[in-house]
């Protein structure tokens, strides 16, 4: 019962964050310099429609009618996004945003969760290591690995890979998401192209985030290896093994604290990654928007994101209420 | 009767002095000397970021002599339009520096005072500020950075301080209240509150002074965040490019000069590159002494 | 490894001295340390935080945590050999199967996320039970005994039970694997009045019906005389005074001991004339290299006492004490005057 109540008022977090950055891209794009909705109804003149009809085209894609009160625009703009329009595309031509969205999002999203996978279960595994061999060589080279690639900038890592492995020693395809000569579709060809030219993009991501969980698993295994349960445990002559599961167990929690923020992160980050290894995703596509003056995409783009972030941070929290029994019942 | 007689009081020979901090911060740095390195690292950028267009007032250019490789006269090579490239690298630090400790600056105390605020009164106040800080740390911080530069072009260092650090105290606050939250357990809190004494007194005087390394570790890893934005920001070429530094550089290594796909502008895309690397790498060795020093735990048994 | 249940086993401390290294330097927490704890007696073992009792208690099952390591001496447990000397799988299974060790109840002696019932399975395959099922029923009947609802405690997480519970809980999970030997560290520090009486008696009934040979390890004087039946007191790694619990609290010899008892102010009486003890409890790095440890707090100190460590000496049956000034009046025949004598 706490659980679904728990739940709920997550649920409802979300939905206000969404609002939020709903109602921001709102007053964000009308207060754009060099009214945009001006220049696209100029430029559909041009391109010889009639007024009436130009206006009415660009109300469309930009979703407003210049010349109704603001309140009335604003419910309009939320009421539309309820059902989930976006308005249309500026610079494909009459394309829904939606649909662009749609289909640039799995890329991200694929790129993304590989990434995070990865680098959590390396940094994980070197955490451990480094916090039960701390005092040794070993654990210190660890430990200044993972602070320094920490810190590292997400593009610098994506940048130094790109150089090196394409251009210093080309062992790996840049500039696609796939061999472009390759048929798309579910065979084997596509998915090994697929497969081979994400490899450096996942490895940005991946190299860019495992200090962090590393380090956080660090001092989480040493700080519960100093807790009373433990030598309990060893005092009532548990198993080496079983002893070594309390300690994991224990010991991982706390970083699904941090899970929820470094998804975040990683999907601003795409921004760069998707940027250097051209790769059509949201990232790609909200940078892209920007530089093409294309406002509707931009804020579909960008309101995309924002909901990705928000559905796996409750999707983090659900998880973590079912690991700690403890959360349960405050 | 008692037969326990009164014996004199003994007044112990002396009491131990506890060990005054610089010895024990002289001990940390030197058990691991890479973090005199640390040091010696952080203090090479602040001179180069102070002195640096003070020295380089006139950046040397030599037109004839684009791209450059390594050479006695310009020691990393040339960039597109012959200007000495470590003239570039000396004084882009001056922004860059600057522009991230305004940001850090920035972060630590909103953060700190939201954290602080937070904890200390619980409650009410204490769900609201959380909610905020909730969503400043929800909403994709560089996304939304790369929308805020459609309206707003932050380039100066001040503006790109400020706008990086209001999108980037969410961490710290939440890190904060935890703390507080934890020194409010241990009841010396309410042993002040109890003594009567007034709110501001506990705050400053009590908590801040626990909370304070941690602060001043936090403050440093907020300076690598900050880079780190502002870098790709301009990188991206998304804020237009208002003075030199390493962000421009790279910009214009990547995609002027096609540093990606030939090698004619290695110098060039590696300095800033390699800048970056060497500063971060100062500034995580000194965090790693300062853990150390401030968290006894983690030193070695 | 399981001793058949009724054998008595006993513990028998010689000689042991346990040291902390801090720096370059090993400090002594325990010194030369010679007692038996007789199977069928409850022992109280006494003293401020600093006394060593932490540390000794620990050493019987060879637990002491680094930078400490037993130095010196031996503790021999019948059935066992010397426990300083076992190591690896001996040494667990030691642990649990004759040897039960109780934490505080302040301290969170069980995994935060798993229900109690998992973990007593934990400690079942940890000790190749075969019969887990027997198991629970062996917990269940002992928290039963204990007044508790067996049933729900093992299904509960830690958070869940309240202190006395827990400790409840501690006892069990000491006891379980039907340990001869039952070591309780501060068993009713952290508890309200109404939970340590509970837990005192409950510990006298368990140890009754088993007869176990037990340890209770605490500073409180008033449990000592609830439930021991010899008394230990320790200060600076050395045991100062031991025998009979009834009669040391009744005619305490050694000057700290006397010091203690006449710390506590009576029920009755003026309250004023309890004392505390002038001074401070040693820590490791102030305590005395050479002569005796308590000198410095003493009010019967000799010139001997600054140079000759005293030993523990007989005194009476099953009775010792290592203090120059009471040992030399014994041997004169002064007697001493009592501590306590009021109607």
């Amino acid at each position: 019962m706490k659980l679904a109540r728990r739940l709920l008022g997550k649920l409802v977090t979300g939905l206000v964050m969404i609002w939020v950055v709903a109602t921001f891209t709102f007053f964000l794009v009308r207060k754009l310099p060099g009214n945009p909705v001006q220049a696209e109804y100029e430029r559909l003149i041009q391109g010889g429609l009639s007024p009436d009809q130009a206006k009415a085209q660009a109300a469309v894609m930009f979703g407003f009618q210049p010349h109704t009160p603001l309140a009335e625009q604003y419910l309009h703009y939320l009421w539309r996004l309820l059902h989930l329009d976006f308005g249309q595309s500026t610079s494909y031509s009459g394309v829904g945003v939606g649909h662009v969205v749609r289909s640039a999002a799995p890329w991200t999203i694929t790129l993304v969760m590989t990434g995070i996978i990865a680098s959590f279960l390396i940094g994980v595994t070197f955490g451990i290591i480094a916090a039960v061999r701390r005092t040794s060589k070993l654990g210190d080279t660890l430990t200044i690995s993972g602070s320094l690639l920490h810190g590292v900038p997400q593009f610098v890592i994506a940048l130094l890979l790109a150089y090196v492995f394409t251009t210093l020693w080309p062992v790996l395809p840049f500039g696609a998401p796939y061999n472009v000569t390759v048929e798309p579709g579910w065979n084997l060809a596509f998915i090994n192209s697929v497969v081979v030219h994400a490899i450096l993009p996942v490895s940005a991501y991946a190299l860019s985030s495992y200090g962090g969980w590393l380090l956080t698993m660090k001092s989480s295994v040493v700080s519960v290896l100093g807790d009373d349960f433990i030598l309990a445990a060893e005092l009532r002559g548990i198993r080496p093994i079983t002893r070594m599961r309390y300690i994991g167990r224990n010991a991982i929690l706390p970083l699904f604290t941090v899970l929820a923020l470094s998804i975040g992160l990683l999907f601003g980050g795409s921004i760069f990654i998707e940027n250097i290894f051209d790769y059509p995703g949201l990232g790609h596509l909200l940078l892209q928007a920007i530089n093409k003056r294309d406002y509707p995409l931009m804020s579909g783009a960008f309101l995309m994101i924002t909901v990705a972030v928000v559905i796996v941070n409750i999707l983090a929290d659900l998880f973590y209420s079912v690991i700690d029994p403890r959360v349960r019942r405050v | 009767m008692t037969a326990v007689a009164k014996a004199p009081l003994v007044t112990p020979k002396s009491i131990p002095r506890r060990v005054p901090i610089w010895v024990v911060l002289g001990k940390v740095l030197r058990r691991k000397p890479s973090r005199m390195v640390g040091v010696g690292i952080i203090a090479l950028f602040l001179l180069m970021a102070v002195f640096g267009p003070v020295i380089y007032s006139k950046l040397p250019i030599d037109t004839n002599n684009v791209y450059a490789s390594p050479s006695s006269t310009h020691l990393l090579g040339t960039d597109y339009a012959g200007v000495d490239v470590l003239a570039l690298v000396v004084s882009g630090a001056r922004y860059v520096l600057f522009s991230a400790l305004v940001a850090a600056i920035v972060t630590v105390v909103v953060g700190t005072a939201v954290g602080l605020v937070s904890g200390y009164h619980r409650g009410f106040t204490d769900s609201a500020l959380m909610r905020v800080t909730d969503f400043v740390l929800t909403v994709p911080g560089f996304p939304l950075l790369v929308v805020l530069s459609t309206i707003w072009s932050f380039g100066a260092p001040l503006q790109m301080g400020f706008v990086l650090g209001i999108t980037g105290w969410g961490g710290l606050a939440r890190a904060v209240r935890s703390q507080t939250l934890s020194l409010r357990e241990r009841g010396f809190l309410e042993a002040a509150r109890a003594l009567g004494l007034p709110t501001r007194h506990v705050i400053t005087r009590e908590v801040l002074p626990n909370i304070a390394p941690y602060i001043a570790m936090n403050l440093l890893l907020a300076v690598t965040g900050a880079i780190y934005a502002q870098v790709g920001l301009f990188f991206l070429g998304i804020v237009p490019p208002t003075a030199n530094n390493w962000g421009v550089m790279l910009n214009n290594a990547v995609f002027n000069a096609g540093a990606l796909t030939s090698t004619q502008a290695l110098p060039y895309l590696l300095s800033p590159l390699i800048c970056i690397l060497v500063l971060t790498l100062g500034i995580v060795l000194v965090v790693d002494a300062m853990d150390e020093l401030f968290n006894p735990r983690l030193r070695a048994r | 490894m399981l001793a058949p249940v009724n054998e008595p086993v006993a513990v028998d401390v010689r000689d042991l001295t346990v040291v902390y290294r801090t720096g370059d330097v090993e400090l002594a927490a325990v010194t030369r340390v010679n007692i038996d704890l007789v199977p069928g007696e409850i022992t109280g073992l006494v003293g401020e935080s600093g006394s060593g009792k932490s540390t000794l208690a620990l050493a019987l099952l060879n637990a002491v945590p680094d930078p400490g390591r037993v130095a010196a001496g031996s503790i021999e447990v019948t059935g066992l050999g010397d426990v300083t000397k076992l190591k690896g799988k001996k040494l667990r299974h030691a642990r649990g199967e004759t040897l039960g060790y109780v934490f505080q109840a302040s301290q969170n002696s069980l995994n935060p996320l798993k229900p109690v019932g998992k973990q007593l399975l934990d400690l079942g395959r940890s000790h190749d039970v075969r019969d887990l099922r027997a198991l629970v029923a062996d917990a269940r009947s002992l928290a039963d005994e204990m007044g508790l609802d067996g049933k729900r405690v093992l299904a509960a997480y830690q958070h869940e039970l309240s202190g006395g519970m827990r400790q409840r809980v501690g006892i069990i999970f000491a006891l379980v694997l039907n340990a001869r030997v039952l070591i309780l560290d501060e068993p009713t520090t952290a508890l309200d009045m109404l939970s340590q009486a509970a837990v005192l008696s409950i510990v006298k009934r368990v140890h009754a019906e088993r007869a176990l040979t037990t340890l209770i390890v605490t500073h409180d004087m008033g449990v000592i005389a609830e439930v021991a039946d010899r008394l230990a007191v320790m200060y600076g790694g050395r045991i100062v005074e031991d025998g009979p619990a009834e009669r040391i609290l009744r005619e305490p010899q050694h000057p700290y001991t006397r010091g203690l008892i006449g710390a506590m102010p009576r029920i009755v009486g003026d309250p004023d004339e309890a004392q505390s003890l002038p001074g401070r409890p040693p820590d490791l790095a102030t305590l005395e290299k050479h002569g005796c440890v308590f000198r410095s707090r003493c009010t019967l100190r000799m010139d001997i006492c600054d140079t000759v460590d005293p030993p523990l000496v007989e005194v009476g049956p099953r009775r010792r004490v290592a203090c120059h000034a009471v040992v030399h009046d014994e041997a004169s025949d002064v007697s001493l005057t009592k501590v306590g004598s009021r109607a």
